[in-house]
C-alpha cells in the first residue's frame, strides 16, 4: 500500500481506480516473474549450447553411455553392486572388469563408509572436548581449549597431509607392529578384530540374527519408550545367544611378515583421512557444544546445585540433555560439511567418490557428465543427512513442548 | 604466596576425586608431550631447511631474480591490510615493536639480508598503513579506492614473469583477498534474491545457495577449471583466475547465508518506518536494511575469510603451487626427504598464527560492533 492509496480524498476510496491499479500491479509482477524465468532459461540454454559446441570442437560427444563400458582400472579398496545371477544385485569387491557405473558406486560406498564412521566418532570426541572445556580441572580445560583452537585455525588439508606423511606412514612396519588385544597398528594399515558369520544357513542362527535386527530397529524407531527400553536388552541377549551357539565369532587379525590376515583392515590412507576428519569435525562440534552450554540459563546450574546434585549429575542429567536438543541442527550442518570434506581423500590417495571421478574423467574423457553424477551424489548424501537430522530433531523436540 | 598457590592447586587440580584422577592422568602426559616437542624443536630438528627455502614457501616458483616484484606486491597487501586494521583498532607503538621482531628474528636465524630485507619492507609498509588510518581519520574515506588501486598495481607488478608462476603463501593470501572481496556483492545480491517477493527469483537463488552448500569446494573449483576452456577457449584464462572464479562462485553462497541471517535480524519496524516515509523499496534496502544487516554479520564474515584462507590449499587440485604445495615440493627433494616434521610443522604454525589473528580480529570486531548499537 503506498502513500497515495492511504491518503485518499476525505476517506473516500475510488474502488474502480483501486481495482485497475491492483490489476496493473499484478500484471507487472507476473511480467517480471516471466522475465526472470526467461532470462535464466536463456542463460542455461546458452551455457548448454556453448558447452556442447565446445565439446564438439574437441570431438567429444555429451552422453552417459560411457557408464556401461568396462572400467579397466583398479580401485585399491571398496565394495560395489553388480547385477548378479539372482534378482538381487551382488555386493562384491570392485574389480577392473566391472562397469564404470560400478566404479561410481564404489566411490559412493567409500565416501559413505568414511562419513558414517567419522560422524559417530567425531560426535563422541567433540562432545567430550566440549564438556572438557568447561571442566573444573584447570589442565583439562586449557588442554581442550588449545586443541580446539589449534585445529580450528589450521587448514584441514595440511592436517590431513600431516596425519598421513608424519604419523600414519611413520607407524612401525608389520614385523615390529604394536599388538594390543587383537588390534594391530602398522605402516601397512590398522587391523581390528571383526565379527564374522560362521552360522551357515542353520535356522536357529538366521532366526537369532533376524531377532537382533528387529530389536535393534525397535530400539531406535519404536514410538513407545517402554518398548525401546525392552528392545535394547533383547538385542544384547539375542547377540550373546548367537555368539554362544557359534553363529558368529570374533575374527582376530594375525600378523604375517608383510600383511595381516583376518579381522578388518583399515588402509593407511583411510586411517589418515579418518583421523584428520574426526579430529577436525570434533573441534567444531566441541565449539558448538560449548556455545550451547554457555547459552543455557545459569539458573539451571543453580537449581541443580540447590537440589544437592553433584557436578557430574548436573552435567549428565540436567545440562547435556537440554544441550542436545538445541545443538542438533548445528550438528547436522557439521555432518554435511564433514561428508563434503571426505573429498580431500584425493590428496592422500583414498579412493573416495571425487578421487574415482578423477580417474574416470582421465580414462574416458567424459569429465562433464561425471561432474553431474558426482554433484548429484553429494546432493543426495547431504539431503539424506539433513533429513535424518531433521527427523531426529523432531523426535527430540516434539511440537508444543516449550524449550 | 606458597599458601595461595597450594590453595589454587587444590581448588583447580585436586578439587574432587574425578579431578584428582584426571590430573594424575593428564598432567604427566602433557608434561611428557611438552618435553618431547621442546626437545625435538630445539635439539634435534634441523630448521635450516625452512630458512633456506623460505623464498619458495612464501612466493612459490616465482623466478628468484624477479622476486622484488613479489615482495612489492606483498608490501602493498601488507599496507592494505594494515590500513583496514587501523579503521577498527588504533595503532600503538608496542604493536609496531612486536611486528618488527619478525625481521630481526629472521636476521638472527638466517645471518644474511636476503630474507630479512623484504620482511622489513613488508612489515614497515603494514605499520605505515596501520598508523595512517589510525591517526588520520580522513584517509579511511579513500581506503576503498586506494585498496582497489593497490590491487591493480599488484596485478600489474606481478604479471610480467607469467601469471602461472604465482605461488606460495602470497598466492594463498591473494586468493583469499580476491575471493572475500568478490563474493561479498554477489552474496548480498543472492541474499536479497532469496528474500525477494518474486517467487521465481527466490527459487533460483535458494537452489543456487543450497546446491553450492552441499557439494565440496574441491569439486566446484575443479569443475570451473575444466568448464572454462570448454566455454571460452579463446579467452585462455590462467589457472589462477579460474581458481579465483571457482572460489568466488562457491563462497558467494556462504556469504549469502550470513547476509540473510543479518537481514532477518533487522527489525520489521525499520522497513515499515522507512515505507511510511515514502521511500522506494530499493532505497529502503540500500540505506536502511543493508547497513544494519551488515553491521550484525561483520564478525561472521571475517570468520568466513578465515574459512576461505583455510581452504586455499585446495588449489593443488588445479596444479597451483600454494603454501602447502611449495612445502611438499621442498620435501620432494630426496636430499630433504627426512625433514617432513620440520616443514609440516612450520606450515601448521604459520597457518595457526595467521588464523588466530583473524579469529582474534573477528572477536574484537564483534565486541566493537556490539557497543553502541540500538
Amino acid at each position: 500500500m503506498t502513500i497515495h492509496e492511504t491518503s485518499a480524498v476525505r476517506g473516500m476510496v475510488d474502488h474502480d481506480h483501486l481495482k485497475s491499479r491492483r490489476l496493473r500491479n499484478r500484471i507487472r509482477h507476473e511480467a517480471i516473474q516471466f522475465g526472470v524465468i526467461a532470462i535464466v532459461v536463456a542463460l542455461l540454454g546458452m551455457l548448454a549450447y556453448a558447452v556442447k559446441s565446445g565439446l564438439a570442437e574437441k570431438g567429444i560427444r555429451f552422453s552417459f553411455s560411457f557408464l556401461a563400458n568396462t572400467a579397466g582400472f583398479d580401485i585399491s579398496e571398496g565394495w560395489t553392486l553388480t547385477s548378479g545371477e539372482s534378482f538381487l544385485p551382488d555386493f562384491t569387491l570392485f574389480s577392473p572388469d566391472m562397469t564404470v557405473a560400478s566404479a561410481f558406486v564404489t566411490g559412493i560406498f567409500n565416501t559413505a563408509k568414511i562419513a558414517i564412521l567419522a560422524i559417530i566418532l567425531s560426535t563422541v570426541l567433540g562432545t567430550m572436548l566440549g564438556v572438557g572445556r568447561l571442566s573444573t580441572n584447570w589442565v583439562v580445560r586449557n588442554l581442550c581449549f588449545w586443541i580446539v583452537e589449534f585445529v580450528r585455525n589450521t587448514p584441514l588439508l595440511i592436517q590431513l597431509v600431516f596425519w598421513y606423511f608424519a604419523v600414519v606412514l611413520r607407524f612401525p612396519p608389520m614385523a615390529s607392529a604394536a599388538h594390543l588385544y587383537g588390534l594391530i597398528v602398522s605402516q601397512q594399515g590398522v587391523y581390528v578384530p571383526a565379527l564374522s558369520w560362521v552360522g551357515g544357513v542353520s535356522i536357529l542362527s538366521i532366526a537369532l540374527a533376524t531377532l537382533i535386527l528387529v530389536s535393534a530397529v525397535g530400539a531406535i524407531f519404536d514410538p513407545i519408550k517402554g518398548m525401546r527400553r525392552v528392545c535394547v536388552p533383547a538385542a544384547v541377549i539375542c547377540f550373546a545367544l548367537l555368539f554362544v551357539r557359534g553363529g558368529v565369532e570374533l575374527n582376530f587379525p594375525v600378523a604375517n611378515k608383510f600383511k595381516a590376515s583376518g579381522g578388518t583392515s583399515i588402509s593407511p590412507e583411510m586411517a589418515a583421512l579418518l583421523l584428520a576428519i574426526v579430529v577436525n569435525s570434533a573441534s567444531f562440534i566441541a565449539e558448538t557444544v560449548r556455545g550451547a552450554i554457555d547459552a543455557l540459563p545459569k539458573s539451571q546450574w543453580e537449581a541443580a546445585a540447590s537440589l544437592g546434585l553433584s557436578r557430574r549429575y548436573t552435567v549428565n542429567d540436567i545440562v547435556l540433555p537440554q544441550v542436545f536438543r538445541v545443538v542438533l541442527p548445528s550438528f547436522g550442518n557439521q555432518y554435511i560439511s564433514l561428508t563434503k570434506n571426505t573429498a580431500l581423500g584425493i590428496a592422500v590417495g583414498y579412493p573416495d567418490l571425487f578421487n574415482i571421478y578423477g580417474t574416470i574423467a582421465n580414462q574416458t574423457g567424459h569429465s562433464l557428465e561425471g561432474i553431474i553424477i558426482v554433484m548429484a551424489s553429494y546432493l543426495i548424501l547431504s539431503w539424506i543427512i539433513s533429513t535424518l537430522v531433521y527427523w531426529a530433531n523432531r523426535r527430540l523436540n516434539p511440537t508444543g513442548v516449550p524449550r | 604466596m606458597i599458601a595461595t598457590s597450594i590453595k589454587w592447586t587444590r581448588h583447580n587440580l585436586f578439587g574432587k576425586p574425578l579431578d584428582v584422577v584426571l590430573s594424575l592422568l593428564v598432567i604427566p602426559g602433557v608434561l611428557w608431550l611438552a618435553y618431547t616437542i621442546t626437545d625435538w624443536a630445539f635439539a634435534s630438528a634441523k630448521w635450516d631447511i625452512v630458512v633456506q627455502s623460505l623464498r619458495v614457501l612464501m612466493i612459490g616458483v616465482f623466478p628468484a631474480d624477479q622476486a622484488w616484484r613479489a615482495w612489492t606486491a606483498s608490501a602493498i597487501i601488507g599496507a592494505i591490510l594494515g590500513a583496514g586494521l587501523g579503521c577498527v583498532f588504533c595503532f600503538k607503538p608496542h604493536h609496531g615493536l612486536v611486528l618488527l621482531l619478525v625481521p630481526v628474528l629472521l636476521l638472527i636465524v638466517d645471518g644474511g639480508l636476503e630474507n630479512a630485507l623484504p620482511a622489513t619492507g613488508i612489515i614497515a609498509s603494514t605499520i605505515l598503513g596501520w598508523a595512517l588510518t589510525s591517526y588520520v581519520p580522513l584517509t579511511r574515506k579513500v581506503l576503498p579506492a586506494a585498496a582497489f588501486t593497490g590491487f591493480i598495481v599488484i596485478v600489474a607488478v606481478m604479471a610480467p614473469p607469467g601469471v602461472g608462476l604465482w605461488g606460495g603463501l602470497l598466492l594463498s593470501v591473494l586468493l583469499t583477498l580476491v575471493t572475500s572481496v568478490l563474493s561479498l556483492p554477489i552474496g548480498i545480491l543472492l541474499a536479497f534474491g532469496r528474500q525477494s517477493r518474486l517467487s521465481s527469483l527466490r527459487i533460483i537463488c535458494t537452489w543456487y545457495i543450497e546446491v553450492m552448500r552441499s557439494v565440496p569446494l574441491i569439486l566446484v573449483v575443479y569443475w570451473i577449471w575444466i568448464l572454462m576452456p570448454v566455454l571460452e577457449p579463446q579467452w585462455g584464462l590462467a589457472d589462477v583466475a579460474r581458481g579465483m572464479i571457482g572460489f568466488t562462485i562457491f563462497y558467494s553462497a556462504y556469504v549469502a547465508e550470513y547476509v540473510r541471517s543479518g537481514l532477518q535480524a533487522v527489525p520489521r519496524a525499520q522497513t515499515e518506518a522507512a515505507r511510511s516515509l515514502g521511500m522506494s523499496e530499493f532505497d529502503i534496502n540500500r540505506s536502511i536494511v543493508l547497513p544494519q544487516a551488515l553491521r550484525v554479520v561483520v564478525a561472521p564474515l571475517v570468520g568466513n575469510v578465515l574459512d576461505i584462507f583455510n581452504s586455499a590449499p585446495l588449489v593443488f587440485i588445479i596444479g597451483l603451487t600454494d603454501f602447502l604445495r611449495a612445502g611438499q615440493m621442498i620435501l620432494a627433494n630426496p636430499q630433504y626427504g627426512d625433514r617432513t616434521f620440520e616443514v609440516l610443522s612450520f606450515l601448521l604454525v604459520t597457518y595457526f598464527v595467521i588464523g588466530s589473528m583473524i579469529t582474534y580480529a573477528a572477536r574484537k570486531l564483534e565486541d566493537h560492533m556490539a557497543t553502541g548499537t540500538r
